[in-house]
């Protein structure tokens, strides 16, 4: 029934161009990343169903001065978004692999990952060095912050770990498909911020605000990497925003994509509720300071 | 979000993107390749879905063995995405129209330094704008010759005295990275058509003064928006 009262409203609001031009734009961002989301989502809950948690964590080293470079590295081994690499790094941590490491884990999963890269690729298909400065620039902001956990960090931040979850059992197939399913929804729902963001930047901000904060600079590289925090997107679909984003600079897209996967609204959240908010305020703050920095200099370098 | 609800989110939003790329509406909004990809996105998400939505049935109201153990990070999130699912039902956004061509980045056809071979003479090339555009930029548009060329766009409002603009996006990815050509038919008789009428116009291309891409028309017909809207 609340079709019937919405159709003549809706119809009637995508008269002005403005409204049409925002609801295509948002149903096109949409439905462009589905597929990655799907082949996303369908890797994510086969590591989660099929793959013993404990394989990645064996091949670390003991000292955690290599333990953080192995795991940022290892991170491409997971091919998710960030809600799936925050419960695996808590795994970590709680079978005894050094914070530092699962720190660095937990940052470089989401962004240096095959189906990312993959993505990232597809959405800037004239910039191929837009991948490689992805990759890099989200490496060394991993590692980066993994170093730092080890020279600052205190254990004591992290809330006691609650006990292993106790849905081990269950058939594979059935697990495989349930987590499939919470990854869809998690993940799709929040793309739906993120496209919605972008149509209303795209449509309603005027061509000359727009221009004065998209002039080449460090503002824009902030300005950008502080909507990558609000938006909240899913790494597997955020290239395709960022190639939206084209009134700014290569380098400040690259912030977007490099800050994205390991500050937003989201993660905060979920960081808050799995190592405790006094640890994620801190840790998010940080790591926005580190991921830009990386992302201004490898932008400047590379792109 | 119950279990149902969540399934029943799933199976809609695999149906609709089988639905888009079956029908073809999608190629409003994103390129026409990716036809394919959307089409087993949606099988994928319907038949997961459904298992979800069977499952549920089957429990018949009992909680789910997660939620039993505490798990709600499944959350409240997923039902944002009966908003696209909505809007594609309920009144199905156009394709992108005049409004973003000022607000689009234009054409920089100039970096490209394309070099183009002359038009075979004695009939009408069809062409995009993009290359009507990109062969202007070629030493003045000598390429054109007296061929007639045939372009299909969309009138954009301008402050021309004479004629009107036509343009059309290129699209990479999807309608949020477009990018419009534009070109100004002079010459056709008649009365301006409205501002989103989809032409096709036919003409020769004449230079100007100003380096705004333009076309002597001898004929303009109004058509229905093409099925592919995007170069």
């Amino acid at each position: 029934m609340a079709a019937v009262l919405l159709r003549p409203v809706l119809t009637g609001l995508l008269k002005h161009p403005a409204a049409a031009n925002w609801a295509t734009i948002f149903v096109a961002i949409t439905i462009q990343a589905m597929p990655f989301l799907v082949l996303g989502v369908a890797v994510s809950a086969a590591i989660a169903a099929f793959v013993p948690p404990g394989v990645i964590a064996r091949m670390l080293p003991g000292r955690p001065v290599l333990a953080v470079p192995a795991a940022a590295v290892a991170g491409a081994a997971l091919p998710g978004c960030e809600c799936g690499s925050v419960p695996v790094a808590a795994r970590l941590v709680s079978i005894g692999v050094t914070p530092a490491a699962a720190f660095a884990f937990l940052l470089s999963a989401p962004a240096i990952n095959p189906v990312v890269l993959v993505s990232t690729a597809v959405a800037f298909p004239d910039r191929p060095m837009m991948v490689l400065a992805r990759l890099m620039a989200s490496l060394v902001a991993s590692v980066a912050m993994g170093m730092l956990w080890i020279a600052f960090g205190r254990d004591d931040l992290l809330k006691a770990r609650r006990a292993p979850d106790g849905d081990e059992s269950g058939r594979r197939l059935t697990r495989f498909l349930a987590t499939a399913q919470h990854d869809f929804l998690q993940a799709g729902g929040f793309l739906v911020i993120g496209a919605a963001a972008a149509a209303t930047l795209q449509t309603l901000v005027p061509r000359d605000l727009v221009n004065s904060i998209a002039r080449p600079g460090p503002i824009s590289v902030l300005v950008l990497g502080v909507l990558a925090v609000l938006v909240s997107l899913c790494s597997e679909a955020d290239a395709f925003v960022a190639a939206g984003l084209k009134q700014f600079s290569l380098t400040a897209r690259l912030a977007f994509l490099v800050v994205g996967p390991m500050v937003d609204v989201k993660l905060f959240a979920l960081q808050a509720g799995t190592f405790g908010p006094r640890f994620a305020w801190r840790f998010s703050l940080a790591t926005f300071a580190v991921a830009v920095t990386s992302a201004g200099l490898i932008g400047w370098w590379l792109l | 979000m119950s279990e149902d609800a969540r399934a029943t989110t799933v199976l809609l939003v695999g149906a609709l993107m089988m639905r888009l790329a079956i029908g073809g509406a999608y190629a409003k909004y994103v390129r026409t390749g990716m036809g394919p990809l959307l089409l087993v996105a949606g099988i994928l998400l319907a038949g997961l879905g459904l298992f979800g939505v069977v499952r549920a049935l089957r429990r018949g109201g009992r909680p789910a063995d997660a939620d039993a153990h505490g798990h709600h990070h499944g959350g409240r999130i997923g039902w944002l995405l009966l908003a696209p699912v909505l809007a594609l039902l309920l009144v199905t956004p156009p394709t992108l129209g005049s409004f973003a061509v000022s607000r689009s980045a234009a054409v920089n056809v100039t970096s490209g330094g394309k070099v183009f071979d002359a038009l075979p003479p004695g009939r009408t090339v069809p062409m995009t704008l993009l290359e009507f555009d990109e062969r202007v930029e070629d030493h003045r548009g000598v390429s054109f010759g007296a061929v007639q060329v045939r372009l299909t766009g969309f009138v954009t409002p301008s402050s021309d005295a004479q004629g009107f603009r036509i343009a059309r996006y290129q699209i990479a990815c999807c309608a949020a990275d477009a990018v419009a050509s534009v070109v100004r038919v002079t010459g056709a008789s008649g009365s301006r058509p409205a501002r989103d009428q989809w032409v096709t116009v036919t003409g020769t291309f004449a230079p100007t003064p100003d380096r705004v891409p333009e076309l002597r028309a001898v004929s303009v017909a109004e058509i229905t928006t093409p099925l592919d809207p995007y170069e």
